[in-house]
Order: C-alpha cells, then structure tokens, then sequence
C-alpha cells in the first residue's frame, strides 16, 4: 500500500514546506518518494502492526489504513501544513487521489476506477506516464477531439484503438487513467553529510572525557562513510568553547582513511599539542568525503610502514620535536650554503611493474658510484671560532658550539682554499665567504686529525667552522 | 646411567608441557630465521659481511672525521635505491643535505627527525619509528653526542629497540663516537680514518706527520686523469668520468679501515675503503 501526501498551496512556502513534508514523510517510512516539491509517495506496507486498529474498537483490522492517513494528517496539523492524504494499492492512483480529494481517501483494491472515474482528464498527471510535455499536449488535444473528458471515458476505450491511434504512450496514459499503471517508487535519497555534531550539557575541559565523547562522533562518522563505500582526507574539528569563542582544528591525511581509532588518536594528538583555552560547550567533526584507495598490493613491492600507522608516528613524532623538525628534506634551489625546508613526509608509491624489478635495481646498483662519497656534518648554526692566520691561511683553530658536546681546538697541519663564494647581492642577507678545508690537530687528545670546513664572512669579517667531513 | 638420562628428559617434556599450558608460548623455543641483509654500498665490506643484518641493531664506532657518515650515506643510498622507506633521527641536527645528494640518497624517501641536541627526545622517536614498523632502514645519529654521555645511555633503551626489531625486516644503524651498544648489537664497525687525501693542500704545521697525513702537491689542471688517479689510493685508482671534477674546496677524500668488533674479529687485516668528494 501507498500512501500520499499533497500538500496544500505549497508553492508560496517554497522549499522548506517541501523540506518539511519530505520529514513528515520519513517519520513514517524510509521508503519515500519526492514526486513533487508538494507531493511525496510513501510505502507503507507493512505498518499494519503499528497502525493496527485496537481490538476494543471494534474497528476492522483492514482499516489500518485509515488509522494511518489520520495520524499523518494529525503529524502534519502540528507541523502547521495543511496536507491531503491518500491510500491506495498503487502510488499513482493514490497521487491521483490526494492531489484530486480534500482530506483523507482510503480507495480500496480494485476499486481505482470508481473512486477516480469522475476526474476530469486535465487532472492526470502525463509525468507519471514518462511522457514528455509535447506528446502529453499533443495528446490531450487529440482526447478533446474525440470527446474524452473524464478518466472513466479514457479507460473504457479498447487498448487496440488506443494504440493504434496514440502508440505506447496512450496505452501507458491510459493505463494511468484506470489505476492499472506497475512502477517502483522512485526512492528519496537524503542528501549525505559527513559531519557529526553534540551539544554538551556541562562544559568539558578535561581530554579524556572529550575521548569519549571524540570517539562516538568519530565511529558514528566512519559508519556513515563506511556504508557508503567512501573514506576521508581531511577531518576539521569545530569546538564551542564556554568563553564563546570557537576551536577549529584540520587534520590533513596523506592517504583516504576511514578507521575511527587512528582518527582519535590524531584528534587528541592534535589537541594536546594546542589545546583550548576553555571549556568544551559543543563539539562537531566534519568529514571531507573522497574515495577510498585503491592499491594493488604484490609480492615485490619494497617495504614500507603502512599509511595509518606512519600518520599516527608522524602525528606523535611532531608533538616530541616539533613539527617544523619532522619531516623530509627538500634542497632549495639556490647557491646558499645549507639551504632546505622541511616538507610533510609521504610515502612514496612508484608504478607497481618497476618496484621490486631485479633486473632494473642490478642496473641501478651499477650506476651508483665506485668509491662512496665523503660524508659531511653541517653545524647548525655554524660554530663562531677564534683562528690565527699565518701567512693569509689560517693556522691555529678554536672552536666550539654553543650546545656541542667537542670542541675543535688545535693547530692547522693542511689547509686547502680559499673558495671565494657569495649570493644574494640583490636581498639584505646578502652572503661572501672565503672557505678553507683544513686539518686540525688537537694538541690535548691522542685522536686523529680533525678534517673540518671553516669559512671567513667577508661581511663581518668573522671566521666559522662550517661542519667536519666524516 | 641410560635410564637415568632417560628420566631427566622425559621429566623436562613433562615441566614444559606443564609451563606451556600454563604460561603459553613463553617458554618455547624459538626458531631463528636466517638473517637478511640490506648492503652497505662500499663493495669492500659488502663482500665479507654482505651488509647490515635486518631486525638487528648495527653500531659504527668512530672518532670525528673517521669515516662514519660516508658509510651511512652509502647505505642510505643503496636502501632508498632498492625503493625502501628510512628514517634518520639526528640528535645533534648535523645531517647534511647536500653530501647527502652527492651520495645519490633520495631524500624524498628518508624521513628526518631533528632533535636538537636532545637524546631522550633522540631514543624515544627511534622507539616510535621501530614499533610503527615498515621502515627499512632507521638511523640513529649519535656522533655528535659526547663520550661520557653516550657512556651513561642505559641499556635498557638498547635492549627495547632489540626486542621491537626482532622478527622484522628493519635495519637499526646507530652512529656512535665509542662504542655503547654493547651485547645488543649484532655487529658493531669501528671506522678509523687512515690518510686524507688532498688534490692540492699547503701543509702548515711544522710537524706534518707523513704516517697518518698524507699530502699531494699538484699543480697540473684538475682534470686530468693521471692526477686523479695519483691521488687515490689501493685498488680505487681508476677514476669515473664524473670523479675527474675536482672538488670545489680542494680536499678529496678519506681511506677508512674499518674493523669489526663484533661478533668475531675479521679475518685476516681490517676492511679497508676510500670515500670521495664528489661536485
């Protein structure tokens, strides 16, 4: 059974009537079709349990229908919407029906015609039939002509001379016109929005209650994903706060994800590292939908830490050092000495036919060069150092950094240089270096000859040890 | 005297039937799995040991200037080569980026943990790096650290990270000045620097000490390829093309002996190999 909602001059409400009437729809069943912005079809087969007449009533237990459309019609009078609510076996004579009769109908099984026989034909709905805006006017001018007014008369002409004369399209009208007409609704489909929110009673300023309550949105999100076979990249928490003001947080993930537990490990991660300055009133999680990723795993695709994990061992690693120093490092393209930034690390996926291919790393191994290169350490900042020139080329060195555990202290045996190198003319930080490789031989220890990089600043004429080669 | 060995054994199937159901696996023997290894890149120690032991803590040893960065680059880059995703954590923040390129790592595949002089920070990344799991090769970079206090690292971070390793395919390479690992380690390197070689060098010590030092003077054009190759020593005379260009800043490189401590001594004289300063 369908049942019908027709909502009365709802033009002049606009879409939030329609809004409201799709609502009053869903209360009574999930199966729900928008066929108007003032009509919805609902099955409601099934309900007859819910709707079922008392036994002390005396009513027949078939008029649950009855029970039905009343209880929409009260729903809908405390929703403020004046609506005409129809019942019948088929969605289209209970549209037919609602849109056409004031108030509640109730047409029984096999009694379509009777009840919708006296309609006149400018009433039938030619959408309902799928035909399109010309045919149907083409059509009911030829209805005219030969004097069809009502629904009766269209139905009582023989399918043959309805076909001959009209084609498919007539005998689907006119299988409209006496309630006849098979179709399945067209299911309303709730417009999907991947956010979760909860107003708190009492303001929250501990995290391990705002967990749980994390947790719940967050499962109740990754469901809602889940069933719709989709996952997430971006997750932003809103957070009310009690001195009225807001906590917005975004987690970007490198990878399309949808499990709930690394999601609230990132979110208390992120919120330990800069938590609210007050209480907790309301919170919402919103969720950027994408779809989920797809890799075809195989036997020799080299190892790496899996995409959630490595999320979550950044997430901490940050919160240890400090984002600004994890990472991977991205050499700038200038001259200055030491010159990189820090980018968010990723795994890095190459094309599944060349990972693993033994014959392509044997050729790389050969590319790679015979001898291993020589080793740098670079201080950061450079070491400030006291160096005695003999001869223009430095001969004694001391040096020492301000959190460094050695000192490089002792006399020069071998210098190299200078290396005269500058850049930059054009900005303030402009940079001229003379730089020397020397050997220093520390008088104290009994170790070997330290090989270090030290450079004069041209600007501030000072010298500095750069880092040993090692 | 059969009997009574008879009863011994069958009375400990019977003790560790008995512990098996009660403790479960804890008691059993496990097997060991035979040792992958992930090379070094310097053919020299590759060919003895085949490289460093994964799911196994590595310790090179070495003073400043000894060698130990150009082997860890070296491995670095035949790691990153083979598609492999590592992790360097940098106690002290010395890890250079650009003799890093020269040795052909792929940076965008090493994940770099700046801790800024401090090694608990330094300990507990690494721990967070080994439990993630997935990681080829992990770096622990502590060559900067100060003898005395790598001396009072307690030993009960080195046996966490041996437990964590055990069973999976990652290589821990830990970068110290002495050797502090102790029974953890499954091989421990000592790098000694034996000469520094130099395209064209000024001695200016008095006392040059010839032995440990050792200085040619050149004044032919750099880029010729009977200079580079009086300059390099042992089997590594034979120059590469891109070798022929001379270092910017004049030195070309270091011969390093490297000896392993652990578990047995070489055999036969310590390994020995040449790093070079690329352009």
């Amino acid at each position: 059974m369908f049942a019908c909602i027709y909502g009365r001059a709802f033009p002049e409400r606009g879409r939030d009537a329609a809004t409201l009437l799709i609502d009053l729809a869903f209360t009574f069943s999930p199966l729900v079709e928008q066929t108007g912005t003032d009509t919805v079809v609902i099955d409601v087969d099934g309900q007859e349990l819910l709707f079922g007449a008392p036994v002390s009533s005396g009513m027949p237990e078939s008029d649950w229908a009855l029970n039905i459309a009343n209880e929409i019609t009260r729903r809908a009078t405390l929703s403020d919407v004046k609506v005409n609510v129809s019942i019948a076996a088929n969605p289209d004579v209970a549209i037919h029906a609602a849109r056409s009769f004031k108030g509640i109908t109730v047409i029984p099984v096999g009694e379509e015609l009777r009840e919708l026989g006296g309609l006149p034909l400018k009433m039938l709905d030619y959408s309902l039939a799928g035909i399109d805006q010309e045919k149907a006017e083409e059509i009911r001018e030829t209805l005219g002509l030969w004097g069809i007014r009502t629904f009766s008369d269209f139905a009582k002409l023989s399918i043959a001379g309805v076909a001959q004369r009209l084609g498919q399209e007539g005998v689907r009208l006119q299988k409209l016109a006496q309630g006849k007409s098979e179709r399945h609704l067209h299911l309303f489909q709730p417009p999907v929005g991947f956010e979760q929110a909860l107003e708190l009673e009492h303001p929250v300023a501990e995290l391990e209650s705002l967990s749980f309550i994390f947790a719940r949105l967050l499962n109740q999100l990754c469901a809602n994903l889940n069933s719709h076979a989709l996952a997430t990249n971006e997750l932003r928490l809103y957070l009310k706060l009690e001195d009225k003001t807001k906590y917005k947080r975004a987690i970007a993930l490198p990878v399309p994800m949808r499990d709930p537990k690394t999601f609230l490990r990132l979110l208390l991660i992120d919120i330990e590292s800069k938590p609210p300055q007050a209480a907790i009133i309301a919170v919402m999680i919103r969720a950027e939908p994408v779809k989920p990723r797809e890799l075809q795993t195989g036997l020799f695709i080299p190892l790496a830490p899996e995409p959630e994990r490595l999320e979550l061992t950044l997430a901490r690693l940050a919160k240890l050092v400090g984002a600004e120093n994890v990472g991977s490092p991205e050499l700038l393209n200038t001259h200055r000495p030491d010159a990189f930034r820090m980018t968010k690390f990723r795994l890095n996926y190459r094309s599944g036919k060349n990972a693993g291919n033994t014959s392509r790393l044997a050729l790389s191994a050969g590319r790679m060069r015979e001898l291993p290169a020589m080793g740098f350490r670079v201080f950061r900042p450079p070491w400030p150092a006291e160096v005695q020139s003999m001869q223009q080329r430095p001969a004694r060195i001391n040096a020492r950094g301000a959190s460094s555990s050695y000192v490089i202290c002792g006399q020069v045996v071998c210098a190299s240089g200078p290396w005269r190198t500058s850049g930059d003319w054009w900005r303030a930080d402009l940079w001229a270096r003379d730089e020397w490789d020397v050997a220093v031989r520390s008088s104290s220890s009994e170790q070997s000859d330290v090989l270090c990089r030290v450079y004069r600043d041209l600007q501030s004429e000072e010298w500095f040890v750069e880092g040993v080669y090692d | 005297m059969l009997n009574a060995m008879m009863t011994a054994a069958l009375a400990k199937t019977e003790i560790e039937s008995a512990l098996a159901q009660r403790f479960g696996a804890a008691f059993q023997r496990r097997e060991k799995r035979p040792i992958e290894i992930l090379p070094t890149g310097v053919n020299e120690i590759d060919a003895l040991v085949s490289g460093l032991p994964r799911g196994a803590i590595t310790e090179i040893v070495g003073a400043v200037s000894s060698g130990r960065t150009s082997l860890l680059l070296s491995a670095l880059a035949v790691a990153t080569r083979q598609e492999e995703t590592c992790a360097l954590v940098d106690c002290n923040d010395t890890f250079d980026l650009w003799s890093a390129k020269t040795a052909q790592v792929d940076l965008d595949r090493v994940l770099w943990v700046r801790c800024n002089n401090r090694l608990e920070r330094a300990f507990k990344a690494t721990d967070l790096l080994l439990q993630s799991g997935g990681f080829g090769l992990v770096v622990l970079n502590l060559a900067d650290v100060a003898a005395k206090c790598a001396r009072r690292i307690i030993s009960s971070w080195w046996f966490r990270f041996r437990r964590a390793l055990e069973n999976t395919p990652t290589a821990l390479v830990v970068i110290t000045p002495i050797a502090c690992v102790r029974s953890c380690a499954r091989m421990v390197l000592e790098v000694n620097k034996e000469t520094a070689v130099w395209l064209e060098a000024i001695p200016v010590a008095l006392k040059s000490d010839d032995a440990r030092l050792r200085i040619k003077r050149s004044r032919e054009p750099a880029t010729t390829q009977a200079r580079h190759l009086s300059l390099v020593t042992g089997s590594n005379q034979n120059g590469s093309p891109e070798s022929l260009l001379p270092h910017s800043r004049l030195f070309r490189g270091i011969c390093v002996r490297v000896n392993q401590e652990r578990p047995a001594a070489w055999i036969g004289s310590p390994v020995k190999f040449s790093a070079q300063v690329y352009l």
